[in-house]
């Protein structure tokens, strides 16, 4: 596979923070047009790895190559980010947090909106005080999915969700993700759900990559459901 | 610029409820001190005094309002939406200072309406010992330009402390408070460095500017250009430091 098809290349990343080394030397290599599963327990170091892919960590050395390109402000005009936080803007509505995502974003399609929050039953007048942890997980989820960005990262989107949103959410991301032209990476400690959802994962224990590879290969060489695979290695 | 605008608009909608808030506060001492004074409780030095309260913490509050408008971003994680933007730091920092300076102006445009709808027969008063109403306009909007100008640097020097501060672990308060000191060093530093380099500029004659010959008060001020450019300078290059260390060294765990 050539650097053309990776969406996303990472060499050696290591982050240190003041009490905890969070990364020691990850490598990853995301292939285009893909859904990765970034699988690991709290405190593996998946936040801060999508971190420093968006640019909201500095990592302390490796390589980062986004789509051919090092993270900058141009990349960040590539990745549609999801954050595990709640990053809303509170006083906003929900139309107003759309229009003021969409002003940043050329790849913005509007035209996705009024089937988004049909489909993820969201009130555009509705205030986002207003609305429940799983509504608001909802309308991030909206904020990433109404782009045509080409890289999409998901960090923890069902983390604290009830079921039926968690479902809307699983299904909002089968029915938006464009395979020609996007790749993404959900990171979950969660996997029981959202297995179906990934064509590769990436283990990760305590900073350092302990499995990886395409998710049917994996299946097949132990015989096992990423769900059981995820159970046996973080046991 | 629409990003800009976009920006700008976000911040002055997150103070919507502050703002309003102090303007009716505002208006509602005015017209107090304005009952009481009709009444003859109040004596015209208390009257003033009162009047005078909002003026003397408006300042404080915009200094406040500057520093909360970043610490918001981070107490409710809405960092995370400002970082990511494929924005430059500069046009983050400059909405939230526009915003400040927007708010600085609305209160004031508030406290100038309650003076003239309160305490009319009192302003009526003063322009009679004034040259005219067209001099103490034009006076009033100088005085509102220069001291925009002195809020807009000393929240320049807010944000950088506020920016720093949150690029380590721990102390965050005493790196802001050493940020502030070093930077008010620098900025002092800069103007006295570049002096020589402004001499050949004029003096600025502020009584001229302000016309005080019109009032006989025998003012001669002459303002030296020289140093304060280079001041200014200094502080436009905190500006850009703010909005860089903001894009490339923020960190949200920081």
């Amino acid at each position: 596979m050539s650097i053309t098809d990776q969406a996303l290349i990472i060499s050696n990343l290591r982050k240190k923070y003041p009490k905890v080394e969070a990364l020691k030397g990850v490598d990853l290599a995301l292939p285009q047009g893909e859904i990765w599963g970034l699988l690991g327990p709290n405190g593996s170091g998946k936040s801060t790895l999508l971190k420093c892919i968006i640019g909201l960590v500095k990592p302390d050395g490796g390589e980062i190559k986004i789509l051919g390109q090092v993270p900058s402000r141009r990349t960040k005009a590539q990745i549609a980010f999801v954050p595990e936080v709640e990053n809303l803007y509170r006083w906003m509505t929900v139309r107003q947090a759309i229009d003021f995502t969409a002003s940043f974003y050329e790849d913005w399609d509007e035209g996705r909106i009024p089937g988004l929050l049909e489909f993820m039953g969201l009130d555009p007048d509705k205030k986002v005080s207003s609305l429940s942890k799983g509504m608001r997980a909802r309308l991030k989820l909206i904020l990433a999915l109404a782009r045509k960005a080409p890289l999409l990262l998901l960090d923890e989107p069902f983390s604290g969700i009830d079921p039926a949103s968690r479902d809307r959410i699983v299904e909002g991301i089968v029915r938006q993700f464009k395979s020609e032209v996007q790749s993404m990476i959900i990171s979950t400690h969660a996997v029981g759900d959202t297995e179906q959802l990934f064509d590769g994962v990436v283990f990760l224990d305590e900073g350092t990559v302990s499995l990886q590879g395409n998710a049917e290969d994996l299946r097949d060489q132990y015989g096992k459901s990423i769900n059981d695979l995820f159970k046996e290695v973080f046991a | 610029m629409t990003r800009f605008f976009r920006l700008l608009r976000k911040d002055l909608q997150a103070s919507l409820l502050p703002l309003g808030f102090l303007s009716g506060i505002t208006l509602i001492v005015m017209l107090f001190t304005r009952v009481r004074i009709a009444t003859g409780s109040w004596p015209m030095e208390t009257a003033l005094a009162a009047v005078s309260l909002p003026l003397v913490f408006m300042p404080l509050w915009l200094l406040w309002q500057s520093f909360q408008t970043l610490r918001v971003e981070w107490r409710e994680d809405t960092v995370y939406t400002l970082l990511v933007l494929p924005v430059p730091g500069w046009k983050v920092m400059l909405a939230k200072l526009a915003a400040v300076c927007i708010e600085y102006s609305v209160l004031l445009g508030v406290t100038v309406f309650g003076t003239l709808i309160f305490f009319a027969p009192q302003v009526q008063l003063a322009m009679e010992v004034l040259p005219g109403s067209l001099w103490a306009v034009r006076n009033g909007i100088l005085v509102y330009l220069f001291s925009l100008a002195m809020l807009a640097s000393v929240v320049i020097f807010v944000q950088l402390a506020f920016v720093v501060s949150r690029m380590v672990g721990r102390a965050q308060g005493l790196v802001a408070l050493w940020t502030l000191f070093l930077s008010s060093w620098l900025v002092d530093l800069c103007g006295s460095l570049l002096a020589p380099l402004f001499r050949w500029l004029p003096a600025l004659s502020l009584d001229k500017l302000f016309r005080l010959y019109e009032i006989e008060a025998g003012i001669v001020v002459n303002w030296r250009l020289a140093s304060e450019i280079g001041s200014w300078l200094g502080i436009l290059g905190l500006f850009v430091l703010t909005g860089v260390l903001f894009e490339h060294f923020v960190e949200v765990n920081g």
